[in-house]
């Protein structure tokens, strides 16, 4: 009894903890467009959230999953189900969201205070947060894919939030599309799924011993307790699941929007396109998990480690600062999804909770940085890009608070000791490891490739904050002039950035900085992850990757001090790959929307031509046919009328003449008649 | 010797004459003269016709009847044409329209 009202108790606090900030959505968006009010509604609203999710989460997190549904619509006789599912997973996720955001909503109030449509912009937030919180705790595949979308769309919006903005537009109408892509997959996923086991419950589904665990493939059929069909669709299915997670976690082939996506307000990039929407894809992976096995597995561990490898070369040479960070959000994806893929689930879900603070922390530290560059810009009235880290440098004397918190967010990022990033960065590559083991020699080539880049991460790490906060301000040699008026900010900037910087420690994770094992978060997840077996590689990569990793940023921090020093060559071949982002953009420009949009002024024409062309035919055919009923009309019909007026009208005519009161023509008349008559009678 | 056919060529003229006068003037006189003409045709074939009753003679009686009575019609005519001459100034028949519908 008690554990039921427990639970009914828990329940309501999600319940709450979710339609709170859509509450504050709508409050805003009743609120005049230039509202003051609006950020403090948003936010108030995301830290009782926040408050609540910390009470479902200590009452949920390795305890008895709550799960309570309701009939939601009926179809036949099916019935649809809907309602909330709060184990570890969820409810980790429902925390950090919660968590990630309160501090970006608090920051926002400041970056956004002197936008003209602040008040827009908080209603976009907190309908995020509310779609996001929604889509960690659904039960359902059904609303899941609903709150999926939901996410998608106040991405949209937010990344088209400027929206006078040329490449804002095109930046939004990119990942709206891309994410389409990924929207197709999981509709068909879900569709196939559905069809195999009539039930949209993830639970049912995707429980331990749940329907999906138990459904074998034989001879090429795939058979469920529910039914059975060919084989094949569960390829697809998990083929369409793929294509989600790679379009919302900017997996390759489908990334390419990420970056662009960077046209928003930073605080946005921090929220949604490092932290949390992102994470989505590696969430639905969590929530799926037993569909994937074998082959299925590899792909995904292929994927993600060509990601982050690839991700991590073009984070190399970028000079955007918010393009830099991401692609590194790029790369730390495709960490997760190669976690994923070697069946290292817990340090997947560990490494997103880890990544979503620090790579917050790095855009929010971006955001200080671009606004303050924006501030000298305006007042000195300067053409430069308040982005391009190659104008920086030397800001660690003028922002000193966002230099510190700068440097353990990238420490962090690097995965040195003593950083959230270490624990779960490293659990990854020591499973990684430890799955290629006994494998061939191409499957070594993952972790090997996995572990470069975390060394690439190190360098491109180093290189941004040396440009940005070491050396001489670059801005002074072009424009000796400019005067520089920054600072940290105030307490709303300095706060969400200090507190996040906390959360990028080890304590917060684990009392023993040197093994991700003991941490409380990764021990949570293991049950569905194979669990770790002892082995040399637990003491062989951590400090092979770590000494390597400080030697590297070592060296990266002596060619980029010294102004005069060793000079990348800026002109090969792999640092045009690199700089121009592995041509996947033309590539795509080229062989995707260029067929397309050739596709479309064909049928455009087709449709102008053919398809118009035909009814203006059928137009103008109906006009002759009309044409000649109208004659018909009048000349036939109402011609015949006329004949016969003029015939009864002459013959009346003819008539009349005879009686013209002439008496001789009378005579004449009769004479005439009388011979007619006498000369019918001789012939007949 | 004249013979009946003779009489009856000159009736015949006599009647076409008569009837392209009533058809042709312009003069409601002449016309009467017309009528008399056609009626001297008629009676000149009752006498014709009366050889073959020459015991009674009955041609020749109607034809004398005849001539009484054209003689009166003729009168009646001609007091008709003084009255219309009176009444309309003028005895061409086609001017005398007012019977027409």
């Amino acid at each position: 009894m008690e554990d039921f009202l427990h639970s009914i108790q828990l329940l309501n606090y999600t319940v709450a903890a979710v339609a709170l900030p859509l509450f504050a959505a709508f409050i805003n968006f009743c609120l005049p467009v230039k509202s003051k009010w609006a950020g403090w509604v948003s936010t108030i609203a995301i830290l009782l959230s926040c408050v609540l999710s910390a009470r479902v989460f200590a009452g949920v997190w390795n305890n008895n999953p709550v799960h309570a549904q309701h009939v939601w619509f009926t179809v036949g006789q099916t019935e649809v189900m809907a309602g909330l599912l709060l184990n570890n997973l969820s409810v980790l996720l429902l925390l950090l969201v919660s968590l990630i955001a309160l501090p970006v909503h608090i920051y926002s109030t400041a970056y956004m205070a002197h936008d003209d449509r602040r008040s827009r912009y908080f209603t976009y937030l907190s309908f995020f947060c509310f779609s996001m919180l929604a889509l960690v705790v659904v039960d359902s595949l059904v609303l899941f894919y609903a709150f999926w979308e939901l996410v998608g769309f106040s991405s949209y919006l937010l990344i088209g939030f400027w929206l006078t903005r040329n490449k804002a537009v095109q930046a939004n109408k990119k990942a709206f599309i891309m994410n389409r892509i990924g929207d197709i997959g999981l509709l068909s996923a879900i569709i196939i799924l559905f069809t195999q086991y009539h039930t949209f419950d993830i639970v049912q589904l995707f429980a331990q011993k749940g329907l999906v665990a138990q459904s074998v493939i034989k001879d090429g059929v795939w058979i469920a307790a529910t039914g059975q069909m060919p084989a094949i669709w569960q390829y697809v299915a998990c083929a369409g699941i793929f294509l989600a997670v790679a379009a919302k976690s900017a997996q390759f082939p489908l990334h390419t929007w990420l970056p662009d996506a960077m046209e928003g307000p930073t605080s946005v990039s921090a929220l949604i396109h490092a932290a949390t929407m992102v994470a989505a894809g590696v969430f639905l992976l969590g929530r799926v998990y037993p569909m994937f096995t074998g082959t299925e597995l590899t792909i995904l561990a292929v994927t993600g480690c060509f990601t982050a490898f690839m991700a991590a070369t073009i984070a190399l040479t970028q000079n955007d600062l918010k393009r830099i960070l991401a692609y590194s959000t790029i790369s730390q994806l495709g960490f997760m999804i190669l976690a994923m893929g070697v069946g290292a689930y817990a340090s997947s879900l560990f490494h997103l909770a880890t990544h979503a603070f620090f790579k917050c922390l790095l855009f929010l530290v971006a955001g200080i940085v671009i606004h303050e560059m924006q501030h000298v810009k305006e007042e000195n009235n300067l053409d430069i890009d308040a982005q391009d880290i190659s104008l920086m440098g030397g800001l660690r004397k003028k922002l000193p608070i966002t230099f510190i918190v700068a440097v353990i967010g990238s420490l962090a990022l690097v995965g040195l000791p003593l950083t959230s990033g270490y624990l779960s960065k490293d659990g990854i590559l020591i499973q990684a490891f430890e799955w290629s083991e006994g494998k061939s020699v191409l499957f070594k080539l993952i972790p090997v490739l996995a572990l470069l880049t975390s060394w690439l991460t190190a360098f491109y790490v180093t290189r941004l904050m040396v440009k940005v906060f070491f050396g001489e301000f670059r801005l002074l040699k072009s424009y000796p002039n400019a005067k520089l008026h920054m600072h940290d900010g105030g307490l709303q900037y300095k706060l969400p950035i200090i507190l996040l910087a906390v959360c990028c420690l080890f304590p917060l994770f684990s009392f023993n900085p040197f093994s991700y094992g003991h941490a409380w978060l990764f021990s949570g997840l293991t049950s569905l992850g194979n669990h770790e077996g002892e082995s040399i590689y637990h003491t062989i990569i951590p400090v092979l990757v770590n000494i390597i990793s400080v030697v590297v940023l070592y060296a990266a921090y002596v060619i980029y001090t010294k102004p005069n020093g060793f000079k990348f060559q800026q002109s090969g071949f792999l640092y045009r790959l690199s700089y121009n982002q592995w041509y996947l953009d033309a590539i795509y420009q080229r062989f995707v929307v260029k067929p397309v949009l050739r596709l479309c002024s064909a049928t455009f024409w087709v449709d102008r031509n053919v398809i118009d062309g035909f009814l203006h035919l059928l137009t103008r055919i109906s006009g002759y046919i009309a044409k000649l009923t109208a004659w018909t009309d009048e000349h036939i019909v109402d011609g015949f009328l006329h004949l016969m007026a003029s015939i009864v009208q002459s013959i009346g005519n003819f008539a009349r003449r005879f009686q013209n009161g002439k008496i001789q023509y009378y005579l004449y008349s009769m004479l005439v008649i009388v011979l007619v008559l006498f000369i019918l009678k001789i012939l007949i | 010797m004249i013979s009946l056919t003779d009489f009856m060529v000159v009736s015949a003229a006599l009647f076409c004459i008569g009837l392209y006068m009533v058809i042709t003037k312009r003069n409601a006189i002449q016309i009467l003269i017309g009528i008399e003409l056609i009626l001297n045709a008629a009676i000149l074939n009752l006498v014709a016709f009366g050889k073959y009753d020459k015991v009674n003679n009955s041609g020749q009686i109607f034809a004398l009847f005849a001539i009484v009575l054209a003689a009166a019609t003729t009168a009646v005519a001609l007091a008709i044409i003084l009255n219309v001459y009176r009444r309309y100034k003028t005895i061409d028949p086609n001017d005398i329209n007012k019977l027409r519908d």
